[in-house]
């Protein structure tokens, strides 16, 4: 441990003195507070937050990931170009140790410097409010609507498969599969079913209500909190006006039902709102019922003349504070950090085998694709109908081994305020840490270990 | 027996990209270097000398067969830590200053910080950076970073030494250092495998070598026995007469013996450093060919180096090394080595105001008449000014030492 901690120190001190890191560094310094003061949003003082938050946090990663890669690379690809391999190889170090040191050094930098500047961006934030002339509203809003970390409840995906059978199984029957579907296999037949009755579910006719049930509903001060309804209408026929009224029951909607009183207030909520935007709906916490049950009722009025719909992905979620916006900040900072850490054992696996500007290259190919992965799945999901088996069996292997950076961003869940949950991290931890990250790892050992280090000279 | 170091049937192939054999760098060689002893290791360029090493050590696959070291694995870091090894060039972190190199390098073997310490500043002090230890090394002339390249493969206290090249880039006063250290070393019980194209060098040092050409062993041998020649003989006398050369010729007529009578020659390696002594001692200004003397305190041939050394190297002389039949015999020192006119030398370059005034063996008529100083503090103020003003540094206390300092305010008394 004594000599890989030898070797941290030494490629800390390298990408210090060498100045990789410094231009990093300075670059941070600099545009970090210039964002801090012209960063506007949409004008109003959440959207300035909300903005900085996104640009800053976004430029910390993306310049530490440049960062990681290139040090992770550099540190091990100088020694070998340079020779400083010879004189520290030949000393009682194993080379697992030397990458595990490498590796070190490079983690070690990353905290360090994330530390850095995850604080001064968490400083501004904290301090813009007081020093920009707000509002009494405005700095309710950005207590309730940012400054919070707020947990999101999604209604269950119902479970449409029986009723897909039977629908299939009287479509076949009828002999109607074909004109409804032509060439379409089975599955996508009952793919294009399934979401088509999910949506029904959550679709209200003129006068019929919808009722959401969420259990285990825990906002941390009932008395004290906001419970939200983020919602967004889709309609069958758009009014002229593009506006829906809806008449919302929150609370304990138990008692409509069995007709027993119930203890906590049933609030009730008429409105209207555009279609196709999302739309949250504030309502005090104490609606949640003790053992934290929860309805959220809709009920479609007769003055609208349009059936009412919930798209399936986004169409209504509850949202309640569940932690402080620190803790959800500290938990985000740590997303950043396992990319990093994923990256660092990119860097020196890429590096176990391939030259500098090669092995670069290699990493930042990786890293924009993992930045990326939603928009390259879905491309190749498209190309799948043709190349279905070979797809299945290359591609989508290889795809699955990428990282996938922009499900784990911090951004998206601080700037609407969302919790970023232990489990997420727990999985970020184990999927891009524990098996990728792992195994590059032993791929950069096993290469490093068996390799070459000398070059061939005669 | 047990070698230090031992290659069976070792054999290194170049193949190009498709795996056809192009070069045997290194072809069928089966060395014994002995423990305790030099062994060198010769032959022109190319010829697979850096590439034994570089299988010695693992940094490059035998095709065929393998090699021991140590009785062991030169991988196994039970055995590397006992190996010093100093590569074809010092390949030193530009980034770090010396003393951190140092460090870095005692760190690698597990060395507490204690030893680390004390190790680091007698290394400094015997290669004759210490002046300049807190500057990168990458600013380093080649010969200062050989010599902090030397350091590193000390820093373990090595029972088996592996020095490739170990003079390039150094002048003839470093050379004769690292020559005089290798022969210490030696005598304190540790092997040496010296690599070198230099002849000189491998013939000043070494018992035993072998001559690489083409991967593959020419000749291998003691030194004494490959080069001495048999039927001659040679006597060295004090200048003597015409008239009695004559008679030793009539003499050696009634045996029908030839001979040849002549002045012999100083080897240029003794003038050049008789040279730059005396002049170092006029303490003439100091410019950019001075840089390369600054090595003052390095080797001191007296009492400096033995301390050092003594501190560094553990083990004491060892019986194997005086009386044991492992013990090659070392060239006589008439031969090779020029021990006495060379510890002069050195204690001078140490102590430029030293007590005796007289240097008898010094044939040098250009030797400057020198003044004894008052106390031994003085002596070590003088010392210390002259290492300073060879590097151009500043004393401790802010003052810049002028190349006019002591010495000649000293030879002006005088």
């Amino acid at each position: 441990m004594r000599r890989v901690w030898a070797v941290a120190t030494n490629t800390i001190r390298q990408a210090l003195r060498m100045k990789v890191a410094a231009i990093f560094i300075v670059l941070l310094l600099v545009l970090l507070p210039v964002m801090g003061y012209t960063a506007s949003g949409d004008g109003t003082l959440k959207g300035r937050l909300q903005t900085f938050v996104s640009y800053g946090l976004s430029l910390t990663g993306l310049l530490l990931s440049l960062l990681t890669i290139i040090v992770s690379v550099y540190s091990v690809t100088s020694d070998i170009e340079h020779r400083q391999i010879y004189t520290v190889v030949t000393k009682p170090i194993r080379r697992y140790q030397l990458i595990l040191g490498k590796l070190l050094g490079v983690i070690v930098l990353d905290v360090a410097l994330l530390t850095l500047f995850a604080g001064i961006v968490y400083g501004f934030v904290v301090l813009t409010p007081r020093f920009a002339k707000a509002t009494e509203e405005e700095l309710t809003q950005i207590e309730n609507e940012f400054f919070t970390a707020r947990a999101s409840l999604v209604p269950p995906q119902i479970d449409v498969s029986k009723e897909v059978d039977e629908l299939y199984a009287k479509l076949l029957a009828n002999d109607q599969l074909e004109t409804a579907y032509p060439n379409s296999t089975p599955e996508e037949i009952r793919k294009y079913l399934s979401s088509r009755l999910r949506l029904e579910k959550r679709a209200a006719a003129v006068g019929q209500m919808l009722v959401w049930e969420f259990r285990d509903v825990h906002p941390t001060d009932p008395n004290r909190q906001s419970l939200f309804i983020r919602f967004k209408y889709d309609v069958s026929v758009t009014p002229p006006d593009e506006q829906v009224y809806g008449d919302w029951r929150i609370g304990d909607l138990r008692g409509l039902q069995t007709g027993n009183p119930v203890d906590t207030p049933v609030w009730r909520v008429p409105r209207k709102d555009p279609v196709r935007k999302f739309r949250e709906i504030e309502v005090p916490a104490s609606a949640v019922a003790k053992d934290g049950y929860l309805a959220v009722g809709f009920a479609n009025p007769p003055w609208n003349s349009t059936v009412v719909l919930f798209p399936v992905e986004d169409g209504l979620e509850v949202l309640y504070k569940a932690d402080t916006f620190l803790g959800n900040y500290i938990r985000g900072a740590l997303l950043i950090l396992l990319r990093l850490v994923f990256l660092a054992c990119l860097g020196v696996m890429a590096a176990s085998f391939l030259s500098f500007p090669v092995a670069i290259l290699f990493c930042l190919v990786i890293f924009v694709t993992g930045a990326t992965s939603g928009g390259i799945i879905e491309s190749f999901g498209y190309m799948s109908r043709n190349v279905n088996l070979v797809y299945k069996y290359t591609i989508e292997t290889i795809i699955q081994l990428l990282p996938q950076f922009d499900k784990a961003s911090p951004t998206q869940f601080l700037i609407p305020a969302r919790l970023i949950t232990w489990s997420l991290i727990g999985r970020v931890v184990l999927v891009m840490v524990c098996i990728k990250a792992t195994l590059l790892l032993a791929l950069a050992l096993i290469i490093f270990s068996f390799r070459e280090l000398a070059k061939v000279v005669v | 027996m047990d070698y230090a170091i031992e290659t069976v049937a070792l054999t290194k192939i170049f193949s190009d990209w498709w795996g056809r054999a192009k070069v045997y760098a290194v072809d069928d060689l089966n060395l014994q270097v002995r423990p305790n002893e030099v062994f060198g290791l010769l032959g022109p360029n190319g010829s697979g000398k850096t590439t034994t090493i570089k299988m010695l050590l693992g940094l490059l696959h035998p095709t065929k067969g393998h090699a021991v070291i140590l009785g062991g694995d030169g991988t196994d870091p039970k055995i590397s830590a006992r190996i010093g090894f100093l590569p074809e060039e010092s390949y030193l972190y530009r980034f770090l200053n010396a003393r951190e190199t140092l460090d870095f390098y005692g760190r690698l073997f597990g060395l507490d910080s204690k030893t680390r310490e004390m190790r680091i500043e007698a290394l400094l002090e015997m290669v004759g950076l210490r002046a300049v230890a807190s500057r990168p090394v990458g600013t380093y002339s080649k010969g200062m970073a050989r010599r902090i390249g030397l350091a590193q493969a000390l820093i373990n206290d090595p029972d088996l030494l592996i020095l490739d090249e170990p003079t390039t880039g150094l002048d003839p006063i470093g050379t004769r250092q690292i020559k005089d250290l290798i022969i210490k070393l030696a005598e304190r019980g540790k092997t040496v495998l010296l690599c070198s194209h230099l002849l000189a060098d491998v013939e000043d040092v070494c018992d035993r070598i072998a001559i690489l050409y083409g991967g593959k062993v020419q000749a291998h041998g003691r030194v004494g026995d490959l080069l001495q020649k048999t039927n001659k003989r040679q006597i060295v006398t004090d200048a003597i007469s015409d008239a009695t050369a004559d008679r030793i010729r009539e003499i050696l007529k009634q045996e029908h013996a030839e001979c040849e009578i002549s002045s012999p020659m100083e080897r240029l390696e003794t003038f050049f450093i008789n040279t730059v002594v005396a002049a170092q001692q006029q303490a003439m200004p100091t410019s950019g060919a001075f840089s390369t003397t600054q090595i003052g305190g390095f080797l001191a041939g007296g009492v400096d180096k033995g301390d050092i050394l003594d501190k560094l190297v553990a083990a004491p002389v060892s019986e194997k090394a005086q009386a044991g039949p492992v013990r090659t015999d070392r060239p006589q020192p008439q031969e090779t080595v020029t021990p006495e006119p060379n510890k002069d030398l050195l204690s001078k370059l140490t102590q430029p105001a030293t007590s005796s005034p007289a240097e008898p063996a010094e044939p040098d008529s250009e030797q400057p008449a020198q003044a004894v100083p008052e106390t031994t503090v003085q002596q070590e103020q003088a010392r210390k000014s002259i290492l300073d003003e060879l590097t151009g540094r500043k004393q401790p206390d802010g003052s810049t030492v002028r190349p006019s300092d002591d010495p000649r305010e000293d030879g002006g008394d005088a």
